[in-house]
């Protein structure tokens, strides 16, 4: 690829970390004195994950978790399944999922329902861009950095055909 | 609080059954026994052999001038409003027969298969082990036809027959149990809106309409996200008579995120009258979670779909 096009961008590096720092903060105080355990989904969280580990200013645990696309041999679509599991133990812990976006809520919801399994003491949600409009399941949407429409999205985290995740700011694809 | 029967034939497992099942739920495990000592504690020796041998004797005055039965009767609707149990014998399908938190299950095998049983548990000839069967089936029979006026093999009587000639008792506890889970789910749907006056058809034959609601259907399924189709209907206008003129019927219910879904793949005309009987749903039945699924969301996570199973499934925007 020569050149990523995008259309604009909606939110600039500064704008995204100074956003990020207040989400930090929160969940610094909000979790005070617990113990928690932030799980970061690969690979669109990966900056945001990063960054807002480094913003929490508490003692936590952090792990990643990757959800692919398995084929299923006996049917003609196949189903979701973690790739990367988590390698700690959450049980009776205090968890966050971090996301960078949700919009249908779809791919969370299995997700929660996968770690519910594993009887944390809360599990919240906490994502960079959120739809609320678009959302078919009630998640547990704690914390969220900003809210998007309908585009298609890149950088930060998020691509295109996997191009544009090392971009630091979050840009409107031309779709 | 809910409630499984277990009827069974003697030699069938069924005991088995019951002991695994209420184990496995964590629920206490009512049998005869603990009847007489719970229910009748002030009961004579000379009574508590007469339940023993002869069902005419239930109908008779316990004291108050109420007859066992009705004791009995009385003491188990009592207890199961207070705490979830599985009942061994004595009739309880029938006095639980009215009841939507009740299962019943009997548990049969076939007479060689029972007959074999029962000569190694009680090392009994073939002949002694085939008198004491049909005189204890005779037995079971009589009581439950003399003390409620129905005949205890009715398969009629019964949510689930299961045979231990073809199952084990670890088969017959996981069945019982999906059952069970099954028809809690439904009664609790069927009851969650009922008095604002939904309409429940969840016992329907589900036919999908349309194959865009096949295709949802897939796609719940790629998300292990559990659905109904169509499970209720809700009433939103009536005629002056009372008679229903415009319902609302979602396509799907996410039974673990406790919302209804409604798919629209048709153009914007519709989809502003759909949106207006949404609103309307949601202020007569407030409480329940409803949500459009727009042509828009439905094509890219129909896309996503036919995406599975090439090695690269797509960008990851669609979450």
């Amino acid at each position: 690829m020569d050149e990523i096009r995008y259309k604009k961008i909606l939110f600039d590096n500064e704008k995204i970390l100074s956003r990020v720092n207040e989400l930090g903060k929160k969940i610094s105080s909000d979790y005070q004195g617990k113990e928690l355990v932030i799980l970061g989904v690969l690979k669109g969280s990966l900056f945001f994950f990063t960054d807002l580990a480094r913003a929490i200013d508490l003692p936590l645990q952090l792990d990643m978790i990757a959800i692919g696309n398995i084929p299923d041999m006996t049917k003609s679509t196949g189903i979701v399944r973690i790739t990367k599991d988590v390698d700690i133990n959450i049980t009776g812990k205090h968890v966050i999922v971090v996301e960078d976006i949700i919009r249908t809520g779809l791919t969370t919801a299995y997700l929660l329902q996968t770690l519910e399994a594993r009887k944390p003491a809360s599990i919240e949600v906490c994502t960079l861009l959120y739809n609320p409009e678009r959302q078919l399941i009630d998640l547990p949407v704690k914390y969220y950095g900003f809210e998007v429409d309908r585009s298609w999205l890149i950088g930060y985290g998020m691509d295109s055909g996997e191009y544009g995740r090392n971009l630091p700011f979050i840009a409107e694809l031309e779709h | 609080m809910s409630i499984i029967t277990i009827s069974r034939q003697m030699g069938s497992l069924g005991d088995e059954v019951a002991k695994a099942l209420s184990s496995k739920l964590g629920w206490d495990l009512i049998t005869r026994d603990l009847l007489m000592e719970r229910f009748f504690p002030d009961i004579r020796p000379d009574q508590r052999t007469r339940l023993g041998e002869s069902a005419k004797f239930y109908l008779s005055e316990y004291k108050d001038g109420k007859t066992f039965k009705d004791t009995l009767s009385e003491s188990l609707l009592s207890m199961a409003e207070e705490s979830s149990a599985v009942l061994l014998g004595f009739g309880s399908q029938l006095l639980f027969s009215a009841s939507d938190k009740a299962i019943h299950v009997r548990i049969v095998a076939s007479d060689d298969v029972r007959l074999s049983r029962v000569q190694k548990q009680f090392h009994l000839s073939e002949t002694a082990a085939s008198e004491l069967l049909s005189s204890t089936d005779r037995k079971h029979k009589r009581f439950v036809s003399h003390v409620f006026g129905k005949d205890s093999t009715d398969v009629s009587l019964y949510h689930l027959v299961l045979n231990t000639s073809f199952m084990s008792v670890d088969e017959c506890v996981a069945a019982i149990l999906a059952a069970f889970h099954e028809h809690e789910l439904r009664i609790r749907i069927s009851s969650e809106t009922k008095t604002e006056g939904a309409i429940d058809h969840q016992t329907d034959r589900p036919v999908f309409k349309n194959p865009s609601e096949a295709e949802f259907a897939k796609i719940l399924d790629m998300y292990h996200i559990d659905w109904k189709y169509e499970p209720k209907t809700f009433p939103v206008e009536w005629d002056s008579e009372g008679n229903v003129t415009l319902a609302f019927s979602p396509d799907f219910y996410l039974t673990r995120f406790d919302t209804y879904l409604e798919l629209t793949t048709m153009n914007q005309k519709y989809v502003t009258k759909k949106n207006r009987k949404l609103k309307k749903v949601k202020e007569l039945y407030p409480g329940i979670s409803i949500k459009i699924v727009y042509k828009k969301d439905f094509l890219e996570l129909a896309e996503r779909l036919k995406a599975f199973g090439s090695p690269d499934p797509g960008n990851g925007q669609e979450k």
